[in-house]
């Protein structure tokens, strides 16, 4: 097997960018869960409209050929989020809050992956099922280190640093403010949360708000990579469900390493063992977690009380 | 008077039977939507031009042309299931379209059946000479046509270009995982063969597949001089960035399928200067027949910037109608067996869009495009131009 230092060097970015784009979403399924125990299981279609919002901004205001300026691209990411927090109240209306109040897990699932078929239809009567490509801000040309001998794709290094801001941003914002202190409550005992007079319900659903703006964030950093498309959400979604379960779904930032195991893992098995492959041993740890450590590498046992 | 109005009678009759008379139902067939959907629409808006202007100058034997159109999604078993509504529930009399390979060899079936004949006018990778005979080797009432450019010619045309022209000696195959991809690849490994020519990488991905770096990494480490590819629009886009994001410059060519629009504006400035085999270049128009399709394509449709999403597509859908209206008129009548004798027997020359068709097929011959209607393009300027000799 011949193979130069820098390819590997460029394998690895791939897979760490790929891993953070799973780790982003996966974090989204922790904050709600750690809440309400509940998840949103149409988290890739949140970030598929994401895409849709960046792409459309970008297209009417800059166009189709240029790149965006920041400015245009900031805009585009705050009404990603903004679109995305919007829709989480109504998820969260219709999906969670009569599930939360039945007790009824099956409910929840079944009205979260609705909302997402339902959203994809929406996606694919407003835009299409073509693919469509997003420019980034920094363009598309590489950025050649060491004499050529190294190219770092500018957008892979962008969604790198992007999702790691995002995630340890709202780690600190957890821990230092007064909200994020509640949600701490509310994971830790929701009774005796509510019994301190932190407003439960309340609480919950500012964690599907910030879980879907997150989402919706994240396809605006992937679409320039991906293209963007009405199906580009579904496996995301998934893969990002495995990463929170590999991490822990209770694990805060422990969805990084389960993230960067499942990126690096696919990059690696393409170039090492064969294409054809490459989902498989990230999905063998999963299968190894589950039955090792069931409440993941980072996880905390989630009690159920009966 | 009553003399009069006496020989006014059978002028009445006449006109009365072209207009009650039922218009003649063709099946248009193709994916409307999706990521090979800048074929389908561009062949259906090609047939649905021809059937319009073949409507205004009177129709076919005194009747109109009716389309009946069915977006079969490019999956397999959508397509098969359209076939056979349009055959037994729409009453065609004869079908044309087919853009995905695997749809095409889903769906003949029911033609072959129920013999109505059928011209394939965009998929390529289905050889339909090989219908003569069915599966258990038997001779068989082949209705299938094709005027599509067929895989084994684009593979030569890329091929020779390759290895004969430019004296490439490594060379790595990437296909997609689709009928489409691995038929394609096979027809690229058997005329390297004829060669005497082994690839040194032969790569794989799926359809929707985002990163290719790992497969092109691997292309690169065999030491492959040029890459030649066989998927659709998206992917193949990918790849020209993954090349790109690599750094490996290498020359790439591909099928047809890179003259799809979703190729060259997903692929942008990296798809420039790759090669592709084509049948027909929208700004190589050189007949008048060419330029005025072009013109009234345009005009009817708006493309964005002028460009038809899938030229070819769109000069192949517009063909086949002509096709089955000269065949109509040859027969007399509309129907499949009569058709199908008619297009064997096709008389006088019949100007299309992507070639002139003079004995286009026979009893033993039913493929229109021959080697030399393939020619090399390439991407310049995000369109397709012909490659400088």
């Amino acid at each position: 097997m011949n193979f130069t230092f820098a390819e590997l060097v460029q394998l690895i970015f791939s897979g760490v960018a790929l891993g953070m784009i799973y780790a982003l979403l996966a974090f989204g399924y922790n904050i709600t869960f750690s809440t309400s125990r509940t998840l949103n299981f149409s988290q890739g279609d949140f970030l598929m409209l994401g895409a849709f919002i960046s792409y459309t901004i970008i297209l009417h205001i800059t166009g189709k050929r240029l790149p965006p300026s920041w400015l245009v691209w900031a805009l585009a990411l705050v009404a990603a989020a903004t679109l995305g927090g919007l829709l989480a109240i109504i998820l969260q209306q219709v999906a969670i809050k009569p599930a939360l109040k039945t007790g009824s897990d099956v409910s929840w699932i079944l009205a979260t992956i609705s909302l997402g078929i339902i959203a994809k239809n929406v996606a694919e009567r407003i835009w299409g099922t073509d693919d469509y490509p997003v420019r980034s801000p920094l363009g598309s040309d590489l950025w050649s280190l060491f004499g050529g001998k190294l190219n770092i794709d500018p957008r892979e290094l962008m969604i790198i640093v992007a999702a790691a801001l995002i995630m340890v941003g709202f780690e600190f914002f957890r821990r230092k403010s007064l909200l994020g202190k509640a949600v701490t409550a509310v994971a830790a005992d929701k009774d005796a949360a509510a019994l301190m007079g932190i407003n439960v319900p309340v609480v919950i659903a500012f964690s599907f708000i910030v879980s879907c703006a997150i989402a919706a964030m994240g396809g605006v950093l992937v679409g320039p990579l991906t293209f963007v498309s009405a199906s580009m959400g579904a496996l995301l979604g998934v893969k990002a469900y495995a990463v929170s379960v590999i991490g822990g779904l209770q694990s805060g930032l422990g969805v990084i390493a389960g993230g960067l195991i499942l990126g690096l893992s696919e990059q690696l098995t393409a170039r090492f063992v064969s294409t054809g492959y490459k989902d498989t041993p990230g999905f063998i740890i999963l299968i190894l977690i589950l039955l090792l450590k069931p409440d993941g590498l980072f996880g905390k046992a989630a009690v159920k009380k009966v | 008077m009553f003399k009069h109005l006496l020989s006014l009678l059978p002028v009445v009759a006449v006109a009365t039977a072209v207009s009650a008379q039922e218009p003649i139902k063709i099946g248009i067939i193709g994916p409307f939507t999706g990521g090979s959907s800048p074929m389908g629409v561009s062949m259906r808006d090609g047939a649905r031009l021809a059937a319009k202007e073949i409507n205004a100058s009177g129709g076919v034997l005194g009747r109109k042309i009716e389309l009946v159109e069915r977006d079969d999604t490019a999956t397999n078993e959508r397509g098969a299931q359209l076939t056979q509504e349009l055959i037994e529930s729409q009453k065609v009399v004869a079908i044309a379209g087919f853009i995905n390979t695997g749809v095409a060899k889903a769906s003949v079936r029911y033609p072959l059946e129920k013999k109505v004949p059928c011209i394939i006018n965009v998929a390529t990778g289905i050889i339909v000479n090989e219908y003569f005979k069915d599966a258990d080797g038997k001779d068989q009432d082949n209705y299938l046509f094709s005027i599509s450019l067929n895989d084994t010619i684009q593979s030569d045309v890329i091929v020779s270009e390759a290895v004969d022209k430019k004296g490439y000696k490594k060379i790595a195959i990437l296909a997609d995982d689709t009928n489409y991809g691995q038929s394609g690849r096979g027809f690229v490994e058997s005329e390297l063969k004829k060669r005497n020519i082994t690839a040194v990488y032969t790569g794989k991905f799926k359809i929707k597949d985002t990163d290719m770096t790992p497969q092109l990494q691997e292309a690169r480490a065999a030491g492959a001089e040029c890459l030649i590819v066989y998927g659709i629009g998206p992917e193949n886009a990918q790849i020209a960035n993954g090349r790109k994001k690599i750094g490996w410059n290498v020359p790439m060519y591909g099928s047809w399928t890179m003259s799809m629009s979703n190729y060259i504006d997903n692929a942008g400035p990296n798809g420039e200067g790759t090669f592709l085999a084509q049948a027909f270049i929208q700004d190589a128009a050189k007949s008048d027949k060419q330029k005025k399709f072009i013109a009234d394509y345009q005009k009817e449709y708006k493309p964005e910037e002028g460009r038809i999403p899938s030229a070819m597509s769109a000069a192949q859908g517009y063909d086949s109608v002509y096709l089955y209206a000269a065949a109509i008129k040859q027969a007399g009548k509309a129907e499949p067996a009569a058709i199908r004798d008619a297009l064997e027997s096709l008389k006088g020359s019949i100007e299309g869009v992507s070639t002139t068709y003079n004995n286009p097929f026979s009893k033993t011959d039913h493929i229109a495009l021959k080697r030399p209607a393939g020619q090399l393009g390439m991407i310049k300027d995000g369109r397709i131009a012909p490659a400088s000799k």
